[in-house]
């Protein structure tokens, strides 16, 4: 059930940043010559309990050196949404969810603000659309004879707040105090109060949202910094478009290309303020590239709350200036269908870590040894399957601004896409046109050639029962593939089934798979709408298979294979929402809970989502708590748990959560009463059908949560 | 439709009559404003989409960021997108309604799916876009152009950022675009594809023009 959960952590991560989009390195500095203090915001969340998300729509956020200063002064100092989501003069929704930075923060932005001190803050909220709220399910569904709980769980509804959509808050002897050339943190906690529920179906809840900074709760960030020495022609180098990226350090989630902030070397200086699990810890990569320099990485210690990290690119890992820059270009298809491109295909640059990690001499170019090494730059295929995208008129893409090497010492570039084995290339950049050269890893003698490659697949095609809609109503399937016994989802179908009241009761899929794995769980779910409108998370039942052998790796291009397992065993029906919600005893910021289904007929689980455990220590009030919005059914939820990083060694590679034993608890979540229809109901105010109907007029009325602490209580031994 | 949209639209069809373009390209009346679906988040992160409108659907795949318009759409439209990555970053996609954000939603969930729609509730799904007429801007990334994309009775005027999916909704004969970057704009690169085949390339700047064949 991958449908909406907002802001859950990614398996291999140590912790799951929460989104962290202003890194995108077109935002970092203003364009505004007298900005040249750095501030970068970042939120908090305390949001009320027993909801499942607490969403706010963030357009920006102004800072004024004047306490009492109108809407309509000229000191306001904007930071805007970061470019992901937005772009200058474009109106753009940033959604925080309070629930999932409760704990590590989210960063919003960093941007450019003439030094002084700043003595207001505006959080500006979307007048239009300020939030929504979905509430877990309520614990003792409404009746008529007991209407406080008349309100659905596990589905949407919009929030209208008690002021205006501008919150501010002030300190008359300054907020924060950003200088030239420093990177000054403004850290905000959004709290919203105990919401007043919609007195009508489908109103709005209205809530207070107040804002502080300090946070009362700890700021869970660390400060990375040092020196980048550039040998040789410091700032010089060319390249064919005359462009050249900033010399520029990204904090990327260790093992991955995914950037968390960004900062551009200003003086031979770098910081980066990043979000860091109090006692845990939170491990990064740092990359360096740019200035038409050469590139340069490093793997980080453990990051924690309050402590400061000097990372130094000098001395022998010092980069060399004056580089020729070249580009890489080509496309990526598929192996198997001829002509048929790969859109969204990620194709990134591995070097190794910097000494004195010790992995620092690694071949990244054995599939075994890429969680080793650090992705320096990243292109992504577009709808014909060539890379890289362009950049911007100012800025190039980072496949355009490579450093030219020669083809005894070339790049190691990975090409990944989902459903597709990864591959692994030899890569050299040319400084013309030509787009570079790239060679097939594994010969003594590569062959360069064009930097055209087609990436294996191969297919599972099989059916699931379903219980059709009624006639007037569809039903949308989506289907995923992940790894054996894990929570990694490899693949989803490229389109959602449609099923429609003539439908005979199954439906026919076929997914594209990575043919080096070798055995899936499968699950599929619905996406569904609420009376009509887009619901969050799905009625219908998540049927699950596991154990599914996959398809043979292809014997030549186009021959490519199918697996065709047997039909799933369980059927998708119409039951309803519910939630499951608890208290995670000795948890850390490593923890998290995973939600599984038996498959009724090899009784293993499949995993279907996890969620990380919310608010913990140092917070004030800590509750160690998580919760599921999910189908009403049987299922099972466990403990699962990252290993604590050593504080004093840097890891070779991104850790990996495992199951923790005797933690596993079976949930039943009831399913909702009927509403509609000929029967009576308990609850009159629900209209037909909510996420879905049955066909004799009935639909699922208010769903029902269900208590589920881990570890569960030991059941007392049977007596003899 | 802006002011300045209308004035670009006009200025659009005089000059595409004086360079030659034939037929009533370049002189169709203004179609209404439309809605952009835009996706959003972490830039680079893949994801798969089906967009509808009443009428037709396509299904796609793509990067953040992406905006998706659709020419001669028929509301209530929807669109479903799923990440296509197992990591936690941020999908968000948007409607955007006269400039302004008409709903919004959100995922880092590995493989999270988000699902909008707009000008009311779309029952189903509709079938595949017969013919599937797409036209894309890959950029400069983030740029703001205008454009005018037309079949013979219908133009309708974008303002919008690359990259940009077009998608032609049942067009009325050949469709053509024209593209204004204005001045330092670099050049647009544009496909337009048929059935999924590529059937049209124009790298030019800082205006630029593509037609179907």
């Amino acid at each position: 059930m991958k449908h909406s959960f907002v802001h859950r952590t990614a398996g291999g991560l140590i912790v799951a940043f929460v989104i962290v989009i202003g890194v995108l390195l077109a935002g970092v500095g203003s364009a505004r010559a007298a900005k040249n203090a750095m501030v970068e915001v970042g939120f908090v969340g305390v949001p009320p309990p027993n909801f499942q998300n607490v969403l706010l729509n963030v357009q920006s956020v102004r800072i004024n050196p004047d306490v009492s200063a109108a809407p309509g002064n000229g000191k306001w100092q904007t930071i805007p949404v970061p470019p992901g989501i937005g772009n200058a003069g474009r109106n753009a929704d940033l959604q925080i969810d309070l629930n999932a930075s409760q704990n590590t923060p989210q960063i919003f932005n960093t941007a450019g603000v003439q030094a002084g001190t700043y003595r207001i803050v505006e959080l500006r909220l979307d007048s239009n659309n300020p939030g929504t709220l979905v509430p877990d399910c309520p614990n003792a569904p409404g009746t008529i004879a007991n209407p406080s709980n008349t309100a659905d769980g596990c589905i949407s509804y919009p929030i209208q707040l008690a002021g205006n959509n501008v919150i501010t808050f002030s300190n008359a002897d300054g907020l924060i105090f950003p200088a030239n050339k420093i990177m000054t943190p403004l850290i905000l906690q959004v709290s919203m109060s105990a919401p007043v529920p919609p007195t009508v179906p489908g109103g709005a809840y209205t809530v207070t949202i107040t804002l502080t900074t300090p946070p009362t709760n700890a700021a869970e960030t660390g400060i990375v910094t040092g020196s980048v020495n550039v040998n040789g022609s410091k700032g010089s180098g060319s390249s064919a478009s005359g462009k050249i990226r900033k010399l520029t350090v990204t904090a990327e989630a260790i093992g991955t290309n995914t950037a968390i902030a960004s900062t551009p070397v200003k003086n031979g200086q770098y910081t980066l303020i990043l979000p860091a699990a109090a006692t845990f810890g939170t491990l990064y990569d740092l990359a360096v590239a740019g200035g038409a320099d050469t590139y340069a990485a490093q793997r980080l210690l453990p990051l924690y709350q309050g402590q400061q990290i000097n990372a130094e690119f000098t001395g022998s890992n010092s980069l060399t200036g004056g580089q020729t820059l070249g580009n890489i270009t080509g496309t990526i298809s598929d192996n198997c269908v001829a002509t048929k491109p790969i859109v969204g295909a990620t194709l990134q640059l591995l070097i190794p870590p910097d000494p004195p990690n010790p992995n620092s001499s690694v071949d990244c170019s054995v599939p075994g040894n890429a969680p080793l090494c650090v992705a320096v730059a990243t292109a992504n295929t577009d709808n014909t399957g060539y890379f890289p995208l362009p950049g911007t008129i100012s800025i190039p893409a980072e496949f355009e601004n490579v450093p030219v090497v020669p083809k005894k010492t070339p790049y190691v570039m990975e090409v990944t896409a989902p459903g597709y084995d990864p591959l692994f290339v030899y890569a050299v950049p040319t400084s013309n046109s030509k787009g570079g050269t790239c060679a097939p890893i594994g010969s003594t003698t590569p062959t360069f050639g064009a930097c055209d490659f087609a990436l294996n697949t191969g297919y599972i095609t099989g059916a699931i029962p379903i219980e059709p809609p009624v006639p007037g109503q569809t039903t949308l399937v989506q289907v995923f593939a992940e790894d054996a016994g894990t929570n990694n989802i490899e693949s989803a179908l490229p389109m959602p089934i449609t099923v429609t009241s003539s439908n005979g009761g199954t439906i026919g899929y076929t997914l594209n798979v990575p043919p080096s794995v070798s055995t899936f769980d499968l699950f599929a779910t619905t996406i569904d709408t609420y009376q009509g409108v887009t619901d969050p998370y799905p009625g219908h039942t998540i049927v699950v298979k596991s154990g599914v052998t996959g398809p043979a790796e292809p014997s030549k291009p186009g021959a490519c294979s199918t697996a065709t397992p047997t039909p799933f065993d369980q059927s998708i029906e119409c039951i309803g929402h519910g939630s499951v919600t608890g208290i995670v005893g000795n948890a850390n910021l490593g923890t998290s809970v995973v939600l599984s289904k038996q498959d009724t007929v090899s009784l293993d689980f499949v995993a279907i989502t996890n969620t990380l455990v919310q608010n913990q220590l140092p917070n004030l009030t800590p509750s160690n708590n998580y919760s599921f919005c999910a189908p009403a059914d049987t299922y099972q939820v466990q403990e699962w748990q990252l290993p604590t990083p050593e504080a004093d060694a840097t890891p070779s590679s991104s850790p990996t959560a495992s199951p923790v034993p005797d933690t596993a608890a079976i949930v039943m979540i009831p399913l909702p009463p009927s509403a509609g229809g000929p029967s009576p109901t308990p609850t009159p105010a629900i209209r037909c059908p909510t996420t879905c109907e049955n066909p004799d007029g009935t639909c699922p009325g208010i769903c029902s949560n269900v208590i589920q602490p881990l570890p569960p209580t030991p059941s007392p031994a049977p007596t003899p | 439709m802006s002011a300045l949209g209308a004035a670009m639209a006009f200025s659009v069809a005089a000059c595409n009559n004086q360079t030659g373009f034939s037929g009533s390209v370049g002189n169709t009346p203004n179609g209404p404003p439309l809605a952009a679906y835009d996706i959003l988040g972490t830039v680079g992160t893949p994801f798969i989409a089906t967009v509808s409108d009443s009428r037709s659907s396509w299904t796609l795949q793509g990067v953040v960021p992406l905006d998706i318009i659709i020419a001669n759409n028929i509301l209530p439209a929807a669109i479903i997108a799923t990440k296509t990555t197992s990591n936690s970053n941020l999908l968000s996609v948007e409607i955007i309604s006269g400039f302004r954000v008409a709903n919004v939603q959100s995922t880092s969930a590995p493989f999270g799916t988000v699902s909008l729609q707009i000008g009311g509730t779309l029952s189903s799904i509709s079938p595949p876009a017969d013919p599937d007429l797409r036209i894309f801007n890959s950029g400069p990334l983030n740029e703001r152009y205008s454009a005018l994309v037309e079949d013979v009775s219908t133009g309708w005027v974008i303002d919008g950022r690359a990259p940009t999916l077009i998608l032609f909704d049942n067009p009325d004969g050949k469709v053509d675009a024209t593209f204004f970057g204005g001045q330092d704009y670099g050049s647009f690169t544009l496909n337009m594809t048929l059935g999924g085949a590529v059937v049209a390339t124009v790298v030019h700047g800082p205006d630029a023009t593509i037609r179907e064949p």
